[in-house]
């Protein structure tokens, strides 16, 4: 883990133990930063999208609990079968349907669904149904990997702001400013550095939302610099990235996680938002955002255009909700006592 | 508290510095050009390259920053390139509708979203709140254009109650004002309403189990003076710090609002100066924004002290 | 500079504005005013500075030109009493008509004139031709201006009243001094509607009010010809970046005039009975496939000729104007069809849309793979729409294509670069040329192929330069159409550019406005609303 490395820098001891925890004290710090010290109390709700975690120490449950936990949340379990089905779809697309999702036909535009096109055919003549299903594996795999590389750099970077005190102040500056530029804006900024393709949209989507997960992260680790074990573990002389190894890392997991799927689900949304403004893939790569924002300006007289690729993302940013909301009662035990 | 407002400012410096500087660069890297579009189709490549030269880009990447720099610390955001106009101007002619428009969506979805929010807590786990928390899930799963496509289709075109599109100024009446701004606001508010309504509801969950909840039921207290007045009122803090993060949200949906309902705000102008690489316009609107993101930020922090008096700056 | 009239002018004109009450209040306001959605939007407003045809249609309301072009395309006069040329073709005397005055109530005088020549011809490629043979233009009295020549230059009035931009507009002096690479930034017209500064909000709106002082022409209007009487107070244009929304306000009776509908959304529009449809510019537009002639593979005529030969017309307009076959026609040529000098010669490479032809054409060029780096700006529907048309072709015919995907401020810099396509150069991309422009070669650099002189592309065929030459000089409609003839050929043969078609587009506006005509420019002169 670069985080682990990198935490390696300052001595151990006190640089885990300085300052009160803005957990419990939002008064001002007396260490370095004092600005960003009521912050972090908040930090929990502190994404775009996402509720918040109540609170952001959560155990982890014993693995034997989490299926049974799963099982008191319905609407997880249907959010992730839900997920499950269109993977399966984004996955056996070629086999779905005999058409190329690219092949134009500009003598055969916008037509209405039918047993040849079952979705119809867009402003190029090309069948929808092809594109949706194809769709589904551009616009998952943007959302899986906006959420697996804004978790991954985030906690990289909130693990190290949270631990190593002479960063923090650079890296939350830098963070504080990144967060205060819309994600959309950046994202078109982003574009218009390069070009229109999948991995740019996943980069400029990406970098749109890593800040949140910083501030997740951090919080998390600050909140964690106080619980007893750790401390013990820091008086005991355990040299600072195996304490991160043990104790603050998995106890980030799980509001990591849940922070995931809703980046996930915000980062398809946010695709489609890019190609509305023309910023987004290139349309010879379907996606459901793309396919839509095409379509948009014949709503009124050819809605299946939009409709279509509109349900698809819907049910699947649905699914991806259910599942994260899911996740978060099942990994946090006192919401799930409740029931 | 005054020292700490003050301190508090001082740090949006470093802040607007990083923000400065990231677009800044951004944009110089990117390979597009005002000079080529000012020219127009027909122009000729030595034509472009002598209006390039006449709007300074010819100038290294450091040295057009300082210029800029220099010009911000004296208060002078610059020219557009396009428009001939102050960047200043630009941005106070259309923070009205911008305004208008995070207003009254923050009115609609902070009156919508926080009872629901609490009622759903308060019925966890029943019809109501899984009713409730489905809409929630859904109010962002749609995009916020499909949502203002249908809205404006059924309300201005079928029913013909509200107009299409436009933005009436508040000078010419509150009423065409607040017509102008219901659909473009419910659109807006719809990915909103779903955010604080999710957060309001896991923060009364856990406020609902805390024992002077508990105190205050066994008391006799009514249902809903327990739940509004001494859950809310604990819950406030999370509700009004997603309020505050919202405001990045609300400001990256507005692009898309306002293109579809035509307004002529700051997220219109932000896309079409993105697009056409106007340099002081876009680094003027996005310094503005991160300057408003800070000032929310601190003016949520403040508001804290109100909200619960063991917190003091 | 400010003197007391100019003032007292501009003072009157704010107070006008602001006492004016807003058209939603009022409806006797309503009728006089005209909701306009302009194509796009009215970025910045010098017409000599920057070209885009939207800031050319506004500036049309705003400065009056010396000669304007009417239906028949002939330049007539406007500003313009009377004119002589010498019997030798080389000394041009003008006259300007009495009465001429500029927004801010100053006479116009021989001396602005100059100062508006000099500065629209050091930026207007026609202009520029006049300036490499001028001696002398200069001011004889003050309604009395000489331009002489070193060499006859039978098309200058057709320079001064074409309806390309740069269009030779007529501004006072003082502004006319700005330097032509730079902005003016005093709006101060000569034509029949004043521009509202205080009233502008780039990206959104621009308002035009009437000019109570102008001197309409005795003739019915044409054009840019004839007397432009404006039959409203207040124009208001009102920018809609979504198609959608123009629509949908266009069908509320929020907006009276939409100046380009998508043809999709033309059967909606039909469909309401307050609504009416017709065509916008019976000139059209041409599209355009640009190559590089620079850089393999397009350096090889062979591999041009090959995207020629399997290229089919209908493709790309079907992608552009959807089902409505009467929006398009197929053009194995360069110049717009229906329009004097119209020529197919040398154009049957575009009938035959053979890819196996295409296939042989690219065998015996000796294609050995090079990338085409093709610049599709996504955020035009018309480049972006033959930009998929194109991949999908250039794959079928065998070329291996890489996409850029990007905005036209990247397609329109990334297009000024000679350099290899690999680093930071391109292939080709896409645009279209508006048919008023493309009637003959006087106002077309694109069909140019002198080389680095050239437009983007840089073609070098010498064949086509002579026949531009020989058009220049021709002085009978018989040799002009000679010339042309050559010219079609021998630029279809070098392939300056593959046409992908003529295209026409709807206008559509509500059926209580009366008077909106056909052209090249939507004039708003003779248009009423009840």
């Amino acid at each position: 883990m670069s985080a682990a490395a990198s935490a390696r820098v300052p001595e151990p001891g006190p640089t885990l133990k300085a300052g009160p925890t803005p957990e419990t004290d939002p008064a001002p710090e007396t260490g370095p930063a004092p600005e960003t010290a009521p912050a972090p109390a908040l930090d929990p709700a502190d994404f775009a999208i996402a509720a918040p975690l109540p609170d952001v120490v959560t155990l982890r449950p014993p693995r034997g609990r989490l299926g049974r936990m799963l099982h008191r949340h319905p609407t997880g379990v249907a959010g992730g079968a839900i997920l499950l089905a269109m993977l399966l779809i984004a996955v056996f697309a070629g086999q779905l349907t005999g058409f190329d999702p690219a092949a134009l036909a500009p003598g055969s535009r916008t037509r209405f669904p039918s047993m040849a096109h079952w979705f119809g055919t867009d402003l190029m003549g090309r069948d929808i149904y092809a594109r949706v299903v194809y769709g589904a594996r551009v616009s998952l795999a943007v959302g899986f990997s906006v959420a697996l590389m804004a978790s991954v750099s985030g906690l990289a970077l909130g693990l190290v702001s949270g631990t190593v005190r002479w960063a923090d102040g650079l890296i939350m500056r830098v963070v504080d400013g990144l967060m205060s530029i819309p994600p959309v804006l950046m994202a078109i900024t982003l574009m218009a550095l390069t070009r229109g393709s999948v991995e740019n949209v996943v980069i400029a989507i990406s970098v749109a939302e890593m800040p949140r997960v910083v501030r997740l992260v951090r919080g998390v680790v600050l909140s964690l610099r106080e619980q007893p074990y750790v401390d013990a573990a820091i008086t005991a002389g355990t040299p600072t990235p195996l304490v991160i190894w043990r104790h603050i890392l998995p106890n980030t997991l799980a509001p990591m996680t849940v922070q995931a799927t809703y980046i996930c689900a915000s980062a398809m949304i946010a695709e489609a938002v890019l190609s509305f403004i023309g910023a987004g893939i290139p349309p010879s790569t379907p996606s459901w955002g793309n396919i839509m924002a095409e379509g948009r300006a014949l709503w009124q007289v050819k809605f299946y255009i939009i409709l279509f690729p509109a349900l698809f993302l819907s049910l699947t940013v649905l699914a991806v909700n259910l599942l994260g909301d899911g996740l978060r009662d099942a990994l946090d035990p006192r919401m799930a006592k409740d029931r | 508290m005054l020292g700490f407002i003050l301190r508090r400012l001082l740090a949006t410096i470093p802040v607007m510095l990083v923000v400065g500087f990231f677009v800044f660069g951004l944009l110089s890297l990117a390979p597009g050009d005002p000079a080529a579009i000012v020219a127009g189709d027909q122009a000729s490549p030595e034509d472009v390259q002598r209006i390039r030269a006449s709007l300074g880009l010819d100038q290294p990447f450091l040295v057009r920053f300082g210029t800029w720099g220099g010009r911000i610390l004296q208060g002078d955001l610059g020219t557009s390139l396009f428009t001939n106009l102050p960047v200043t101007t630009m941005i106070a002619q259309r923070i009205q509708p911008t305004l208008s428009l995070m207003l009254v969506t923050l009115a609609i979805a902070v009156s919508l979203a926080v009872p629901l929010g609490v009622v759903a807590a308060w019925r966890a786990g029943r019809l109501v709140d899984r009713c409730v928390m489905g809409f929630a899930v859904l109010g962002f799963s749609v995009p916020v254009f499909v949502v203002g496509y249908v809205l404006a289709y059924v309300f201005a075109i079928k029913l013909a109650w509200l107009p299409a599109q436009g933005y009436a100024p508040i000078e010419a009446g509150v009423r065409p004002w607040l017509a102008s701004l219901i659909l473009p606001a419910t659109t807006l508010g719809c990915a909103y309403v779903a955010l604080i309504a999710r957060v309001t509801r896991a923060t009364m969950l856990e406020v609902l189990q805390q024992d002077y909840v508990r105190t205050a039921r066994a008391k006799g207290l009514g249902q809903g003076t327990v739940l509004f007045l001494h859950a809310l009122k604990n819950a406030a803090i999370p509700i009004v710090t997603v309020i505050g993060i919202g405001i990045a949200l609300l400001i990256g949906g507005a692009v898309v609002t306002e293109t579809v309902f035509a307004i002529p705000g700051l997220g219109r102008l932000t896309v079409d100066a993105i697009l056409r690489r106007d340099y002081p316009v876009i680094q003027g609107i996005v310094l503005l924004f991160s300057f408003t993101y800070v000032l929310v930020n601190l003016v949520i922090d403040l508001s804290y002290t109100l909200l619960d008096p063991r917190i003091r700056y | 500079m400010l003197n007391r009239r100019h003032f007292l002018g501009a003072g009157a004109g704010t107070l006008l504005a602001s006492s004016l009450p807003r058209p939603a209040l009022s409806s006797g306001a309503a009728d006089k005013t005209l909701r306009f959605v302009p194509q796009a939007n009215l970025a910045n407003f010098d017409p000599i500075w920057g070209t885009q045809m939207v800031v050319r249609n506004a500036a049309v309301l705003v400065w009056d030109l010396l000669y304007g072009v009417d239906a028949t395309l002939k330049p007539q006069r406007q500003m313009v009493e009377a004119e002589e040329v010498s019997a030798d073709g080389l000394t041009w005397t003008f006259r300007l008509r009495p009465g001429l005055k500029f927004h801010d109530g100053e006479p116009v005088l021989s001396r602005d004139v100059v100062a508006s020549l000099e500065r629209w011809s050091a930026r207007d490629p026609m202009g520029q031709m006049i300036r490499a043979v001028q001696v002398e233009l200069s001011a004889v009295d003050d309604r009395t201006f000489r331009w002489v020549l070193r060499r006859p230059f039978p098309k200058l009035l057709l320079a001064l009243g074409k309806t390309t931009s740069p269009c030779a507009f007529i501004m006072p002096e003082r502004i006319a001094r700005t330097d032509p690479f730079k902005q003016i930034n005093e709006y101060v017209g000569s034509g029949p509607m004043t521009f509202a500064r205080t009233e502008w909000i780039p990206g959104a709106r621009a308002v035009f009010e009437r000019f109570a002082h102008y001197q309409p022409r005795p003739e019915p209007a044409s054009w840019l010809a004839g007397g432009k009487r404006v039959l409203v107070e207040r124009v208001e244009w009102q920018v809609m970046p979504d198609p959608a929304t123009a629509a949908a306000a266009l069908q509320a009776g929020e907006i009276d005039w939409w100046e380009n509908p998508i043809p999709d959304l033309v059967p909606l529009l039909k469909g309401n009975p307050a609504v009416k449809v017709g065509i916008a510019d019976p000139l059209g537009n041409i599209g355009s496939f640009r190559m590089n002639h620079l850089q393999p593979p397009f350096d090889n005529v062979k591999v041009r000729r090959a995207v020629l030969a399997a290229l089919n017309q209908q493709d790309y307009m079907r992608a552009i104007v959807g089902d409505d076959d009467d929006l398009w026609k197929p053009l194995p040529g360069f110049f717009t069809p229906d329009t004097p000098l119209y020529t197919e010669a040398g154009g049957g490479i575009l009938k035959g849309h053979d890819l196996d032809a295409a296939r042989k054409l690219l065998s015996e060029a000796g294609y050995k793979g090079e990338p085409v780096v093709c610049l599709l700006a996504q955020d035009q529907p018309i480049t972006k729409a033959f930009g998929e048309v194109t991949v999908d072709l250039l794959q079928k015919i065998g070329l291996k294509v890489d996409v850029v995907a990007t905005d036209w401020g990247t397609v329109g810099t990334r297009r000024t670069s000679k350099a290899p396509p690999a680093s930071g150069g391109w292939s080709m991309f896409h645009t279209w040329h508006g048919g008023a422009d493309c009637v003959n070669p006087a106002a077309y650099p694109s069909i140019r192929a002198n080389g680095d002189k050239a437009w983007f592309g840089w073609p070098n065929l010498p064949g086509v330069e002579t026949s531009i030459t020989d058009w220049f000089d021709a002085a009978t409609p018989e040799d002009e159409r000679k010339a042309m003839a050559a010219l079609n050929t021998a630029a279809m043969d070098g392939v300056v550019y593959a046409p992908t078609g003529f295209f026409l587009s709807y206008q559509a506006w509500r059926a209580s406005v009366s008077g909106i005509r056909r052209g090249p420019i939507p004039v708003v002169w003779g248009v009423s609303k009840s």
